[in-house]
């Protein structure tokens, strides 16, 4: 069975049971499983995930360097992605959206650099790529100032950490949990 | 007094005294760079935590205090930077024998106070010597505004068309009623990559608005995230560290580019400076950025530039906050963004201190449009100064990131932009563009040359727009099926480039082919003479080349 045939059990199976996770949460366990095992779970694209990180030098920019790391959310690689396809129909939003792994490559990318900062900011990406849109306008929204109490902040996070493997981000919500309490800045 | 004395007379008319000067008054935090409150330098770690700042215990910390104890300072480096004398550190900051990493890697261990004990050190010339060593990007460039007061789309497409045509590697729009901005984004996309592929766009709007139209792909980068200096000003903008580093992350997430936005006299316009200096106010906002991982800032004091302009050593300290920003290691879009003199000496004076040593983009931005059409409250320079400053980069041989046009080619770009936005709309659905208004944005100046719209009919039809959930790629289909297949392909290479994230890191535009020029592949090597950006080669005869110089051939 393939990487991707597992993938589509696993999905399948979740979903026969009624249970609700993002395939990125699916694809990630199936990985680390596979990994587990001694696997490696695709072929080139993951070969930097372990051992071997990136460097500014040679692999920037990616796009041009590292054709073969790049693939959208839905799997395309940059060259898959026409005008052609785009006419025909074949190219939906999900085509063209960046996934969490390119984050992580470009996060090593940025330590390489010398820009940890920035690396860490794009690895909290990485974890927020598995959020709907509208659920990341609604934590945003929630963590402006007197717009929750400090049980909505800490449940967020839970929610973050279970449903999204957030776990990066839920510690920040967690962070500004107890900020706001001592500045006066939670709902009252 | 009964009589004048004549030459007093004139100098009372002259535009300079038309402007707006006062006393340094300290307690309402009216003063550039150097407050008696401003605390005195100082760190203390214990255990891996600074447990003081500036003076200041943990237990007193507010929000940005501990915001930057516990995200931006780097405890490995504190102590060590911390001890070197601050006069020490100005001269390292203009000292080309020091390298740029160096003063990188220090730069995370100084508190806010030490990074205003040092760039108070610095007169302007030592300052902008800083910036040209500095900046992240090796080669300068420049953005524009396009905004027009009747948010027509001909018009702005026509418009964003010539900017990006002239040399802007982004372009900045903004609204005049609220509604028309997906409209305005819009237009900017679709006539960016008409006038060249590659030239990012944004449209500043409320945060969460913004945000939706770059997920929807409507826009490729976002500016307008503003941090404030102190605790009470950051919550009336509605907002904290921890919201707004969330939102840093959740533009990475969609891969967007984006930087964070502040200035010096933000606090005291917004009546809570708490005292301090504007520079020590605004240096809390640069690292604030910093500890959110966000690859660049906004600053210059933007549209609050009358504020520090009123006071002595103001300008300098709007150069200073530029300086702390590349001093941290992040993008800077300058500032020159707003019209704060009466004065066309002080106006150029004040642009030359980015001008002159180059920053990542010098202005933030240009007006593309005439005055009365700029939404953001004018600029220091518009579209009626652009052969002004092609003069001066060639006068200086500095790279503004302009280069000169001919007229007939800018017609051909505005009609093209606007005949492309005529077969987006109607492709969308949208109310029609008419051969009018085509023609009318091709030869304008501003939106007085422009027929007026049916506003209600447009609104309603963006909210539709918006509620059928139309993304970027039904603008890539438009334009293909209407025959503008050159810019059907570059609106699509533009919504590639957020799966590749390439143009998420420090300082990153694009060239024609879409190739990423950030800090990492082309990162400021400045060490003297040289060495560094020069305006040499090709790009020199290029911008020297003026239409209105006279050929020898011709004499």
């Amino acid at each position: 069975m393939s990487d991707e045939q597992l993938l589509r059990r696993v999905e399948h199976m979740a979903r026969a049971r009624g249970l609700d996770i993002s395939p990125d949460v699916v694809a990630e366990a199936v990985k680390r499983v596979l990994t587990e095992l001694g696997e490696s779970p695709g072929q080139s694209d993951d070969a930097s995930m372990g051992s071997g990180k990136l460097n500014a030098r040679r692999d920037f920019p990616l796009g041009a360097k590292r054709p073969d790391l790049v693939r959208s959310a839905s799997g395309l690689h940059l060259d898959e992605i026409t005008l052609e396809k785009v006419l025909g129909g074949k190219i939906g939003f999900e085509d063209i959206r960046i996934r969490p792994e390119t984050l992580e490559y470009q996060a090593q990318i940025a330590e390489s650099a010398g820009r940890p900062f920035l690396a860490a900011n794009l690895r909290r990406a990485g974890e927020l790529t598995r959020i709907p849109d509208e659920r990341v306008l609604e934590i945003y929204n929630a963590l402006r100032p007197y717009r929750s109490t400090k049980r909505d902040l800490l449940e967020m996070a839970d929610e973050l950490e279970s449903k999204y493997q957030a776990r990066v981000c839920a510690g920040l919500v967690r962070e500004a949990a107890e900020v706001y309490e001592r500045r006066g800045r939670l709902k009252a | 007094m009964a009589k004048r004395q004549k030459r007093f007379q004139v100098l009372a008319d002259r535009p300079v005294n038309k402007d707006g000067f006062i006393k340094e008054w300290i307690e309402v935090g009216l003063v550039a760079m150097d407050s008696p409150n401003d605390p005195k330098p100082g760190i203390k770690i214990q255990g891996g935590k600074v447990l003081e700042l500036d003076g200041k215990d943990r237990d007193h910390f507010d929000m940005i205090d501990t915001w930057i104890a516990d995200h931006c300072i780097d405890v490995s480096v504190a102590n060590e930077a911390m001890a070197i004398d601050s006069t020490e550190f100005a001269r390292m900051l203009v000292d080309i024998h020091v390298p740029r990493s160096e003063i990188v890697r220090l730069s995370v261990g100084l508190t806010p106070a030490k990074v205003l004990d040092i760039l108070k050190k610095m007169n302007v010339v030592e300052l902008m010597m800083a910036m040209q060593k500095l900046r992240p990007r090796r080669t300068p460039s420049n953005q524009a505004h396009v905004t027009n007061l009747k948010d027509t789309p001909a018009l702005l497409g026509a418009d964003a068309a010539e900017a990006a045509y002239r040399g802007f590697s982004e372009l900045e729009t903004t609204v005049g009623v609220g509604r028309y901005a997906p409209s305005n984004a819009l237009s900017l996309l679709v006539g960016s990559q008409t006038g060249r592929p590659g030239v990012i766009t944004q449209c500043a709007v409320e945060e969460s608005l913004e945000l939706t139209m770059g997920m929807r792909g409507l826009t490729a980068y976002a500016e307008t995230v503003s941090v404030y200096g102190t605790d009470q000003v950051f919550v009336d903008g509605d907002d904290t560290p921890w919201s707004k580093a969330f939102l840093a992350s959740a533009y990475a997430s969609r891969g967007l580019k984006m930087r964070f936005t502040s200035g010096t006299g933000s606090e005291v316009q917004m009546g809570y400076a708490e005292g301090k200096s504007m520079l020590y106010l605004e240096i809390r906002c640069v690292m604030i950025t910093k500890g959110a991982g966000v690859q660049g800032l906004q600053n210059g004091s933007i549209s609050v530039i009358g504020v520090p302009g009123a006071v002595p050593s103001g300008i300098r300290a709007v150069l200073a906050e530029n300086v702390a920003t590349v001093l941290m290691d992040l993008e800077v879009a300058s500032g020159n963004d707003q019209t704060f003199t009466h004065s066309p000496i002080r106006n150029t004076a004040r642009m030359l201190m980015q001008f002159l040593p180059g920053t990542d983009l010098i202005f933030s931005g240009y007006s593309s449009v005439p005055n009365y059409d700029n939404m953001f409250a004018g600029s220091t320079h518009d579209c009626d100064d652009y052969d002004d400053f092609l003069v001066l980069q060639r006068d200086l041989q500095v790279d503004g990131g302009l280069h000169p046009v001919t007229e007939e080619e800018v017609i051909a770009i505005r009609n093209k932009g606007a005949r492309a936005m005529q077969a987006v709309f109607y492709e969308l659905g949208l109310p029609a563009i008419t051969d009018e208004e085509v023609e009318a944005a091709t030869y304008a100046h501003g939106s007085k040359d422009m027929p007026d719209r049916n506003v209600p009919e447009d609104l309603r039809a963006i909210d539709q727009f918006m509620k059928r959930g139309s993304t970027g790629l039904d603008v890539v289909r438009a334009l293909a099926k209407q025959g503008f297949n050159d810019v059907a392909e570059a609106v699509l290479g533009l919504l590639k480039q957020k799966v590749s994230g390439d143009y998420l890191h420090t300082s990153a535009i694009f060239d024609t082919k879409f190739e990423v020029l950030s800090a990492v592949n082309d990162p400021n090597d400045y060490e003297g003479p040289g060495t560094g950006y020069r305006l040499e080669g090709e790009r020199w005869e290029r911008l020297k080349d003026i239409p209105q110089a006279i050929r020898p051939e011709d004499v």
